[in-house]
């Protein structure tokens, strides 16, 4: 017998044993979520979202050959060029990509950390000790956590310092900086893993389990919505940095990818005394984050498991129904059909109250929210308000409102259990539908308070009646015409659809979603600042607004009744039809 | 053989379950009934360990099972109410991942677990995700995961819930026979039909609160009904089924 296949009988039989089983159980339970729907859900395998998680890095170090390659730097001339230096901006990137996205799985596995009603069920009855169970699944999370911190690092550990290194004749500068620059990211990965499940561990062990599910989908929110901050923050820190030796009191000292950019330096002996610091910081908030995820993990733990039965059989809790007399009021002047009032009620409160809904709604809010906050900073920048709106001003609704029709649109993809829409199958006629109607009142209803209390006083409270209305016109305008393009070709009943297959039209999907952005809210704002300055500028608007309405008519005109009809499954249209010229004669 | 000793359990300050005792001896089949609510899944709970009660022992062979809950558990099999299996899962793997944990020998268990789903009329389908699975399928993965390990006590919420015909057919059957050989059947439902079949014993429960219990011939004759249905009628239920039949069909027709 060769040692290969004595290891892979041994690794068999080990495999098989109760302990591995346990934690091979764990893992899946943590990989798939807890209450993924059986048939519904994206099937993502393990191999698939690691594989995906990988991407970012690479290409991100494929991409910089540009800066650091020498034969570049020659033809810009740059002879003096110290790589280390150079890097620090792109390091800073790399920790900050590691600790979001690693973050971000930890915001995604939130619920499946712990064991769930079905593990308790399974297991609970089985002769093993619950300390076992417990074991087992924390050292799932462990072998998670090191995985997803090793994958999402792996490609950028390799590639970037082959980049940086390239320049350089010495390989040890190349193995020096790899190993700081791996050692680094990982840690920062783990770093921010331990802190959002040291997070779920504490809300959980601090607050009662109702009130803990209830604010679970907030705090998840506003952990994705500091990650995507955190993300943004990465192009204009590396530069604030080098001024912190003059701040005592920056903010900037309260960022976790500044500690761990401080220990990058430390360990490369090029920290100044700031920059050491932070790197102190770095390893203590490592080592505290791990302590407090032990801690919170096993007290709740017990917590959880323990009461697991007790709560599948306590009392029902009661759903509010306070908002009825608004459902009253828009049944009133806005859904005027029962398709259009039921729908509407069915959408609101599937947004609010699924999770998964209300948190790819929350993301695509929170990128929103940051996007217009960068918009927002660069607008004043220490100044005060400007007699005349800035193009960074005037693009500050349109951002929102972009991000939030975006969200809306992909959230009504994302189906329910879809187990339970046998009832829309069976009570809808499927050529007599009003799902774009239903839609589009939806998006009014969700869209308007934003752009009608909020923006309207603010833009006529500073800058007067002629500006705040022409403004608010325009966003008006633009936002419905961006629905009606989102609504070429829809339909659905929101939630009620399998998840579309991935084609090759979801990349162009998403590139012009990214390109779509720019155009919406940069091109526009900057138009809309020109024509308040000239308004004979303002008929270029009139003039778009009609190009695009007329397309987005044209393109419906051409759609057949077929193709009109309600869906339920999302599959790709066949590549070939089957003309059969003989039947009927 | 397992004995309930004055079982009581409050969630906060509710009561879920107040001094429930009964006796199941081997051999018998103890048919649990009660209206939604009245405590049968927090009983069955408590008797498998998986709740500790409030107050109160459960007693199998004079032992408090909370001793040496592990080794309890080893020689009991149990069926719960939902079929929540894990769906990733094949119906194979999920009872080879079950006779693994519960310390079965392992060359033997493979053998075991095919000829059970070839008995169940599983094995075409042994390799296929749970996910797929209809609910009667996944009854029958739990009631061979149940009787893998040959337990000495069974205990049953809902066992029948969406078999076929002929499944639930052999199931009876099974029982009545598990129950000739000694084994102590503890079967929770709502079909009263079943249970009268089935049962040798009865325990209704009605607002956490033990009815009446014994074997089921004597508490129809004490409550002077022939059937079960009119029996536990009499004990449990409150409403007039005919009342409540004309009240719904006035509501229907209200426009």
């Amino acid at each position: 017998m060769t040692s290969r296949l004595w290891f892979a009988n041994k690794w068999e039989a080990y495999a098989r044993k109760p302990f591995p089983l346990l934690v091979r159980l764990s893992i899946n339970r943590i990989f798939r979520g807890s209450n993924a729907d059986e048939e519904e859900g994206l099937n993502l395998n393990i191999g698939l979202l690691l594989a995906l998680l990988a991407v970012p890095g690479g290409f991100i170090s494929i991409f910089l050959f540009d800066k650091y390659g020498s034969f570049l730097q020659w033809l810009r001339g740059q002879t003096n060029f110290d790589p280390l230096t150079a890097a620090l901006p792109d390091e800073y990137f790399f920790i900050v990509l590691s600790m979001v996205v690693t973050g971000g799985v930890g915001v995604w596995w939130w619920d499946s950390i712990f064991p769930d009603r079905r593990d308790f069920t399974n297991l609970g009855h089985l002769p093993i000790p619950t300390a076992r169970i417990f074991v087992a699944n924390s050292v799932a999370i462990l072998v998670l956590t090191c995985i997803c911190a090793i994958d999402v690092n792996g490609a950028s550990s390799i590639l970037f310092p082959l980049i940086v290194g390239a320049s350089q004749l010495r390989f040890s500068f190349m193995a020096q900086f790899a190993g700081v620059h791996a050692l680094v990211v990982v840690l920062a990965s783990i770093f921010s893993f331990l802190a959002v499940f040291a997070t779920a561990g504490l809300l959980m062990l601090l607050l009662p389990y109702a009130v803990f599910r209830r604010i679970s989908l907030y705090a998840r929110s506003l952990i994705a919505a500091s990650l995507v901050a955190m993300l943004s923050t990465s192009f204009a820190v590396p530069r604030m940095l080098l001024d912190l030796p003059r701040s005592t009191h920056s903010s900037l000292r309260l960022l976790p990818s500044a500690w761990f950019l401080g220990f990058c330096q430390l360990l490369r002996g090029r920290a100044d005394p700031v920059l050491a610091e932070l790197g102190h910081v770095a390893m203590f908030a490592l080592v505290s984050a791990s302590a407090v995820a032990a801690a919170a993990y096993t007290l709740a733990y017990r917590r959880c498991f323990v009461r697991l039965p007790e709560l599948a059989d306590a009392p029902p809790g009661r759903l509010g129904a306070r908002s009825s007399w608004v459902f009253h009021l828009l049944d009133l002047f806005v859904f005027r059909t029962p398709f259009q009032r039921a729908g509407y009620r069915f959408v609101i409160k599937t947004l609010f109250r699924n999770e998964a809904h209300a948190l790819a709604l929350g993301g695509f809010l929170a990128l929103g929210a940051v996007f217009a906050s960068q918009a927002l900073f660069s607008a004043f920048n220490g100044k005060g308000i400007p007699d005349f709106p800035t193009s960074n001003v005037l693009s500050i609704p349109l951002i929102l409102g972009y991000c939030m029709l975006l969200g809306i649109r992909f959230v009504f993809d994302i189906p329910a259990p879809l187990r339970a829409n046998w009832i829309f199958r069976f009570l809808l006629d499927d050529s007599v539908h009003e799902s774009a109607a239903l839609v589009r009142r939806v998006i009014l209803c969700l869209v308007s308070p934003w752009i009608f209390l909020v923006a309207l006083p603010i833009y006529l409270h500073f800058w007067g009646w002629t500006v705040g209305l022409f403004h608010i016109v325009l966003v008006t305008v633009w936002l419905a015409l961006l629905t009606e393009v989102l609504l070429v070709g829809f339909r659905k009943f929101p939630f009620t659809c399998t998840y579309p297959s991935f084609e090759p039209s979801a990349v162009i999907a998403v590139i012009a979603s990214v390109l779509g952005y720019f155009a919406f809210t940069a091109m526009t704002s900057q138009l809309e600042s020109e024509a308040l300055a000239t308004p004979v500028a303002g008929g270029v608007f009139l003039v778009m607004s009609f190009g695009v309405w007329y397309a987005v008519h044209r393109v419906r005109k051409s759609v057949v009744e077929t193709d009109q009809h309600l869906i339920f499954e999302d599959s790709p249209a066949a590549h070939f039809e089957l003309l059969r010229l003989t039947d009927g004669g | 053989m397992l004995q309930a000793i004055e079982l009581t359990k409050h969630y906060a300050s509710i009561p879920a379950v107040q001094n429930v005792t009964f006796e199941l001896k081997a051999g018998e089949i103890l048919g649990c009934l009660g209206p939604n609510g009245s405590g049968k899944s927090t009983t069955v709970k408590m008797l498998i360990g998986l709740l500790e009660p409030s107050r109160g022992r459960v007693l199998f062979r004079g032992e408090d099972i909370r001793k040496d809950l592990m080794s309890y558990r080893r020689i009991v099999g149990y069926v719960p109410e939902e079929p929540n299996l894990y769906p990733y899962l094949s119906g194979r793997e999920y009872l080879e991942l079950v006779g693994i944990l519960r310390g079965m020998p392992q060359p033997q268990l493979g053998k075991k677990i095919d000829s059970l789903l070839a008995l169940f009329s599983l094995h075409p389908s042994r390799h296929s995700a749970m996910a797929s699975y209809s609910k009667g399928m996944r009854q029958r993965v739990l009631l061979i995961a149940a009787l893998l390990d040959d337990p000495e006590v069974l205990i049953l919420d809902e066992p029948l819930s969406g078999l076929d015909v002929s499944s639930a057919l052999v199931l009876k059957s099974l029982i009545r026979a598990l129950g000739q050989q000694g084994k102590a059947v503890f079967y929770c439902s709502h079909v009263l039909e079943v249970v009268e079949r089935v049962c040798s014993h009865l325990l209704i429960l009605r607002q956490g609160r033990v009815m009446v219990s014994g074997p089921s011939g004597d508490i129809q004759r004490r409550i002077g009904h022939a059937s079960l249905e009119g029996t536990f009628h009499r004990l449990v239920e409150d409403v007039d089924p005919d009342k409540v039949t004309r009240e719904i069909l006035d509501v229907i027709r209200v426009a």
